[in-house]
């Protein structure tokens, strides 16, 4: 009676091409929208060098220390500046105009000078390093006044070791990646949007709900076999929707999640019962039409991704600072988070943390559910 | 005895739903339930299928206590809801193939089953259609094949033929009596009367819950006092006229309503021949004459005041 209620029940819901759209291709569309959207956004938080402009007047040719760090800091790979040199002042102006460099420097007698065209990061990098060579070359001056043979006791080397007092720790060994918040939600928006699976259940269970649902009670089979095979055919379909998401993102979209595989199936898995369990437990608990409750389940898949970051990516970090409550209760977070912390961090701690939210969360609805689902016969139909 | 009820009470709130009702059915009867829309005749048929709480009474199926579990009973009943209950995923076949399902475990003899049943509404050609491309005459014969496809001794339609055309009306019709003559017992609730009158071999009319006559149809309408309504189309009558044969022996009333002369009789002999006589010796002319017996209509009337469809 199980297998046969649970075939049913799973071409029922497969052949259901609108909850099929929403749970599976519209999250496909919007992974790939996401990628067109976000492909340059890493890119364009990688350094560049600034394009810099150097009038090589009689000054400059004289000031061979400037000339060798200037020299210095525009070669290799990770050079600073790509640096063009000037013959005259007109021409500087004129490359500064025409938007070629984004500033240039000069030297009149002892004295360096920078001139920019507007403001910006570029501008700001190039004033911190006139600020930084000024600083560092009246320090040797002043040095070698009191001690001039501080030069051969490697003064050079340590004006040029600049220290840090703030030590720098990394959660994990993966790059922190800006974007992979966005698809990690969408992810878990997939998985509650897996409640209106859980939805259809109850709706084609319950008897005071649907004229189906009445059929059936009147059958001679449990109310909860029959409840618990179309669930089972539910978490089949919604399973496998959230792997094929994934493994677009992953093959398709190159989307990293990190080392551990395992994890990151189990995750989807949870995720999956939890989406159930929750589209469930609201259309049980919820005594108003379909509209309504879709409506409630459309609300917090919705909302709950965009308070986990899936629309702007700080919302996440707001609701974790001020409302962190908030960030605990919300089942895309968790899902989320849980994703982010496999990439991230090496320690499974704070996945472990989420995971442990979602589990008490699917206990939570499936008991609800349970109280609700195992009354027999109805006040009214 | 299939159905026992006894003293049924469920409540709404305040509003009394089914007031101490009480009927059964036996074994082989298609009884039919009859009542006004918001008699209760759908909400007793919950009850029995222990579908809702009630909050007195007994009800027995084929001589046991109905329960939700009772699985035993529900083996031998099929239901056929008033609102068509298929699932729109599937097709005709899948349909009926999944709720007989739920009853028969043997594939094989399942197969058979659904097959007949197929048969028997009349959608072989229909097989692999999805519910969404049936018309609502298919859709309502499908609805029928879900319910009694695995054989069930006691099947109980509840007012099968809603917004149903009228050739599709009398092929459930048929098919219903058809169940019957091969072992079924029918319980079959309509505010049809007509359909009633049609199909089934005992009535229990209900109203606001209660059983207010229950018979056979000739036993119901012995019940009451009118024998004969005679329609005669009457050009001009006098109110004198009237008057005088509002005085006729047997003659229960009398109305004059847009030319016609609508005379209630009693259940006497030759009461047409005394109106025809009496038409004649006051020079009244008249066209066409009907005569009509009562129906469950003026059952209904005569017992509650009111029309069956008020």
């Amino acid at each position: 009676m199980f297998i046969h209620v649970f075939i049913y029940r799973f071409k029922c819901l497969i052949r259901d091409r609108q909850m099929v759209f929403w749970t599976l291709l519209f999250p496909l569309l919007l992974a790939t929208f996401f990628y067109m959207a976000f492909i340059n956004l890493n890119s364009d938080e990688t350094f560049r060098p600034i394009h810099a402009g150097v009038i090589s007047n009689a000054a400059y040719q004289q000031d061979q220390s400037f000339r060798s760090v200037l020299t210095d800091v525009s070669k290799g790979e990770d050079r600073l500046f790509n640096l063009k040199v000037a013959s005259s002042k007109e021409k500087a102006d004129q490359w500064l105009k025409s938007n070629r460099i984004q500033g240039y420097y000069f030297i009149s007698g002892k004295e360096l000078h920078l001139t920019v065209k507007g403001s910006g990061m570029d501008q700001s990098i190039m004033k911190s390093f006139a600020d930084q060579y000024r600083h560092d070359h009246i320090a040797v001056e002043d040095i070698l006044q009191t001690n001039p043979l501080a030069l051969n006791h490697g003064l050079m080397a340590d004006v040029s070791n600049h220290q840090s007092f703030v030590k720098e720790t990394s959660g994990g060994s993966a790059e922190p990646n800006n974007i992979l918040n966005y698809f990690y939600s969408l992810i878990a928006m997939a998985c509650l949007y897996g409640s209106f699976w859980g939805m259809k259940e109850i709706i084609d269970i319950q008897a005071d709900l649907s004229d189906r649902a009445a059929r059936i009670n009147v059958a001679p089979i449990h109310k909860l076999n029959a409840f618990l095979a179309g669930s089972c055919a539910a978490l089949v379909i919604l399973f496998t929707e959230i792997l094929i998401l994934l493994a677009y993102l992953h093959f398709g979209l190159k989307i990293n999640f990190g080392n551990r595989a395992g994890y990151v199936l189990l995750t989807a898995f949870i995720g999956s019962v939890l989406g159930l369990s929750f589209g469930a437990f609201v259309s049980a608990a919820v005594k108003k039409g379909e509209g309504v409750k879709t409506a409630i389940l459309m609300a917090v898949s919705m909302g709950g991704s965009f308070l986990s970051g899936m629309m702007v990516m700080n919302m996440k970090y707001l609701v974790a600072e001020y409302v962190p409550l908030l960030a605990w209760i919300n089942p895309v977070n968790l899902l989320t988070d849980a994703f982010y912390s496999l990439y991230y961090y090496d320690s499974l701690q704070r996945y472990a943390l989420n995971m442990g939210m979602m589990c008490a969360f699917i206990v939570l609805f499936c008991a609800g559910t349970y109280q609700i689902v195992r009354r027999w016969n109805y006040a009214s139909l | 005895m299939i159905i026992q009820v006894k003293n049924l009470v469920k409540r709404y709130g305040d509003l009394v739903a089914l007031d101490h009702l009480s009927f059964n059915v036996k074994e082989g009867e298609i009884v039919g339930l009859l009542g006004p829309n918001g008699s209760g005749k759908s909400t007793a048929i919950h009850c029995i299928l222990s579908l809702l709480k009630y909050d007195k009474g007994d009800i027995e199926i084929f001589g046991k206590k109905m329960t939700p579990d009772a699985y035993d009973v529900k083996r031998d009943i099929g239901l056929v809801m008033q609102n068509v209950a298929v699932f729109d995923e599937l097709t005709v076949y899948e349909n009926i193939n999944y709720f007989c399902g739920l009853y028969v475990r043997d594939r094989a003899e399942r197969k058979r089953l659904v097959d007949e049943a197929i048969a028997f509404v009349e959608l072989e050609a229909f097989k692999k259609f999805y519910p969404k491309k049936l018309s609502g005459g298919l859709l309502r014969r499908l609805n029928i094949a879900c319910g009694i496809a695995h054989k069930p001794k006691l099947i109980i339609l509840d007012e099968p033929t809603v917004a149903v055309d009228p050739q599709s009306r009398n092929k459930i019709l048929e098919g219903i009596e058809h169940l019957n003559a091969q072992g079924a017992t029918i319980v079959y609730t309509s505010h049809y009367m007509e359909e009633v009158e049609q199909i089934c071999s005992r009535i229990v009319i209900i109203d606001k819950g209660r059983v207010i006559a229950s018979g056979t149809k000739e036993e119901l309408k012995a019940m009451i006092t009118l024998g004969e309504k005679i329609t005669v189309e009457v050009f001009t009558i006098e109110e004198d006229q009237l008057r005088v044969l509002r005085e006729q022996p047997g003659i229960m009333s009398v109305d004059y309503v847009s030319k016609q002369l609508i005379i209630k009789s009693d259940k006497g002999n030759n009461n047409l021949e005394i109106v025809l006589e009496f038409l004649k010796a006051n020079h009244i002319g008249f066209g066409r004459i009907y005569s009509e017996l009562p129906t469950l209509n003026d059952v209904f009337l005569e017992i509650t005041g009111k029309q069956l469809r008020d």
